[in-house]
């Protein structure tokens, strides 16, 4: 067992767990939108992407690439989510549906991280 | 570049998740901790303020406590951030600096950087293996030819003292072990505008890899190799290395020549040592070597190499060596070394002409020719200088000849390359007679005054004589007599010396042969001026003036003049 490929599962599939919880409750209810929720998930896909630098395999870089996407798609909807909330008039309809799609954006390629470490795992050879 | 870049991202990893981490904490701490506003009610920040607060706290810039003053709580959070935070960015421009003077880091960057530069030649080089004195003679020899090198060393401090030196075209230099193929592909081997590899290193066997290797990987670049012994130059040659150079047979064959025939000696020595001369007396070079009796002190490679060759062209050869058996000296051989006056007393010097001090030991050289001069004043003492540095203290002991193995190698390795008709003239020259030599030594004498003349090669193809070109195809037949010599215009008059043509080489042409194009013609003429072929292959209006000897000046009158000569050929 080595503790590097422990945290680094750890991270991932948090950052999908994290992401997911955010979502689901943004699903449920639209009015309250957690962002503390939103917060961690971006804290936790940049510990992600920084634990993936460096990596010069295949499958390395695919998770890098994805785990890139992720940090684009959730720090733009926190810039839009801070933009809309300080604009005076409050967040409306629209923009908790396009905050939360871009949210659903990031889920997708989180999935895909676990996909592929999950693909990883099954070629290692006992 | 990606390599680097992935580097920096690797050592860098640590810092930034800690960084990240601080910087949540702190936000979402922020966050947290509920704050009073002026008009005592209860308010959280929000991420925006708390991030924007967090930012400019982190980095100690301190704006103020925005939007409203904190309350004592938010204060001691704030005060544990402020620590945190300052010792992590500590951290993170420690580990860059550090892995900026990072040992791998540095050696990634000068790869790159090589690499690049190898990448951006688009004239033909060279690579260089091994930067010692033989090295360092033929890359100074090709820089100033105006042809890139690549050199490679295992030393770095050879390498960094080319860095010190002002080139023409500056060489690209790697500190790398050249006995891995990988580091010849590095140089650049398989790029079309790689012309050879020179595998000069003071070990034959590393020689020998890089040759194989080199014919291995591309079989297409020339092989230029040193190689001291007799086993692996056989081995070099087997798989097709190009030019083997032996310097102590070459040296062997030199003496030869000064013995036998020293004109043509003379007269080779003046086109193979343009780059740097031979440590030779002038009275030798004119007289030659006498054919009396000769003593060698010390049996090793090059004592071998000149009995071998010398054996039968002089009276008698005697051997000193301190250790005939394991050497294989033949049976008259006298034990010792040759530096004390008893040894060289019974070798008989009194009645010998010739000392060589051939050993591989500087000082006892020296010592052998200081005695040797002392016992009999007027012996042409040889001496074998295996330091470069050392050239000076033999030509101090009034040494007549020096043999510096780099310089002939050096020598040997330039005129291969930059001059290969020089090299196939010297191959065919030794079929000339006594008197062909003397005609050829006194017509050089005649042109040049004297002085050491230079050779120069006319290609005669649409690229670099296309005015030539043109006017042979106008159906005129030039002579090489033509070509060279003009009483119009003596100055630049020369000497043909060798025409290639259709891959067949004839020494010394006669002046009526008419050229052809795709003929390649060896002149020599004096140092410095530019010669009579030089002028003409690039001159319509001169070569008409003075191959058909129009001699008018009235551009008019000279056009109606070439007229009336075309119409009458």
């Amino acid at each position: 067992m080595n503790l590097e490929k422990v945290i680094f599962a750890f991270f991932i599939i948090l950052a999908l767990s994290v992401n997911t919880g955010f979502f689901i409750s943004g699903l449920v209810a639209p009015d309250s939108l957690q962002a503390i929720e939103l917060a961690l998930s971006i804290i936790v896909s940049l510990i992600c992407t920084v634990l993936k630098f460096g990596d010069r395999t295949q499958f390395g870089s695919t998770v890098l690439a994805s785990s890139l996407v992720v940090d684009l798609l959730l720090i733009a909807a926190a810039i839009l989510w801070g933009v809309a909330s300080h604009s005076g008039a409050g967040i409306n309809h629209a923009q908790t549906a396009t905050i939360l799609s871009l949210a659903g954006g990031a889920l997708v390629a989180n999935f895909l991280s676990v996909v592929l470490l999950i693909i990883e795992t099954s070629q290692l050879r006992r | 570049m990606a390599n680097i870049f992935f580097l920096v991202l690797r050592r860098i990893r640590l810092p930034l998740i800690l960084l990240i981490t601080v910087y949540s904490v702190a936000t979402i701490g922020m966050t947290l901790i509920p704050g009073v506003t002026p008009d005592g009610e209860t308010w959280h920040m929000g991420f925006f303020h708390a991030f924007y607060f967090v930012s400019f706290m982190g980095t100690t810039i301190g704006f103020g406590e925005i939007p409203y003053e904190f309350t004592d709580m938010q204060r001691s959070w704030v005060l544990l951030c402020i620590y945190t935070s300052v010792i992590s960015w500590l951290y993170g421009i420690g580990s860059l600096l550090r892995l900026v003077q990072d040992e791998t880091f540095l050696h990634a960057v000068s790869r790159r950087n090589f690499q690049y530069s190898i990448t951006k030649i688009d004239t033909p080089f060279y690579i260089i293996c091994g930067y010692g004195e033989t090295g360092e003679m033929i890359n100074r020899g090709l820089c100033n030819l105006g042809i890139q090198t690549v050199v490679i060393d295992l030393e770095s401090e050879r390498i960094s003292s080319l860095e010190l030196d002002n080139f023409l075209t500056p060489p690209i230099a790697l500190t790398a072990d050249i006995t891995d193929p990988n580091n010849l592909i590095y140089a650049g081997i398989n790029r079309p505008q790689c012309k050879g590899v020179i595998a000069v290193t003071n070990n034959d066997h590393t020689n020998l890899k890089v040759a194989v290797a080199s014919k291995l990987v591309n079989a297409r670049v020339k092989v230029i190799n040193r190689s001291e012994i007799e086993d692996e130059a056989k081995n070099m040659a087997s798989f097709g290395t190009d030019v083997i150079i032996n310097p102590y047979l070459t040296f062997a064959h030199r003496l030869k020549q000064l013995t036998t025939k020293p004109k043509l000696y003379r007269i080779q020595n003046w086109f193979i040592n343009q780059y740097s001369a031979e440590t030779i007396s002038e009275e030798l070079e004119e007289q030659g070597l006498p054919k009396g009796r000769w003593i060698i002190c010390g049996y090793g490679r090059l004592g071998k190499a000149i009995l071998e060759l010398l054996n039968e062209h002089v009276e008698s050869i005697t051997i000193i060596t301190p250790d005939p058996i394991a050497s294989r000296a033949p049976d008259n051989t006298i034990v010792g070394r040759g530096t004390e006056a008893e040894t060289l007393q019974e070798a008989g010097i009194e009645n010998a002409e010739v000392i060589i001090a051939a050993s591989d030991d500087d000082a006892n050289n020296l010592s052998t020719v200081m005695t040797a001069k002392q016992l009999k004043p007027d012996i042409t003492c040889i001496a074998r200088a295996n330091k470069e540095a050392n050239n000076l203290l033999f030509s101090h002991a009034d040494c007549q000849y020096v043999m510096r193995s780099s310089s002939v190698v050096a020598n040997e390795a330039l005129t291969t390359i930059s001059r290969p008709l020089v090299t196939k003239f010297i191959k065919f020259s030794s079929s000339l007679t006594e008197e062909e030599t003397t005609e050829l030594a006194n017509k050089i004498n005649a042109v040049t005054g004297d002085k050491e003349p230079v050779t120069w090669r006319l290609i005669l193809d649409a690229k670099h004589s296309p005015e030539l070109v043109d006017f042979i195809k106008g159906a005129q037949a030039i002579t090489i007599g033509q070509l060279t010599h003009n009483t119009r215009v003596s100055r630049g008059n020369c000497i043909p010396l060798l025409l290639l043509r259709n891959g067949v080489s004839r020494v010394m042409p006669s002046d009526d042969e008419t050229l052809r194009v795709g003929d390649q013609l060896l002149v020599c003429g004096p140092r410095g001026i530019p010669l009579l072929p030089q002028h003409l292959q690039n001159n319509i209006e001169l070569l008409d003036t003075l191959v058909n000897n129009n001699t008018k000046y009235i551009p008019l009158l000279r056009w109606f003049n070439r007229r009336r000569n075309h119409s009458k050929n």
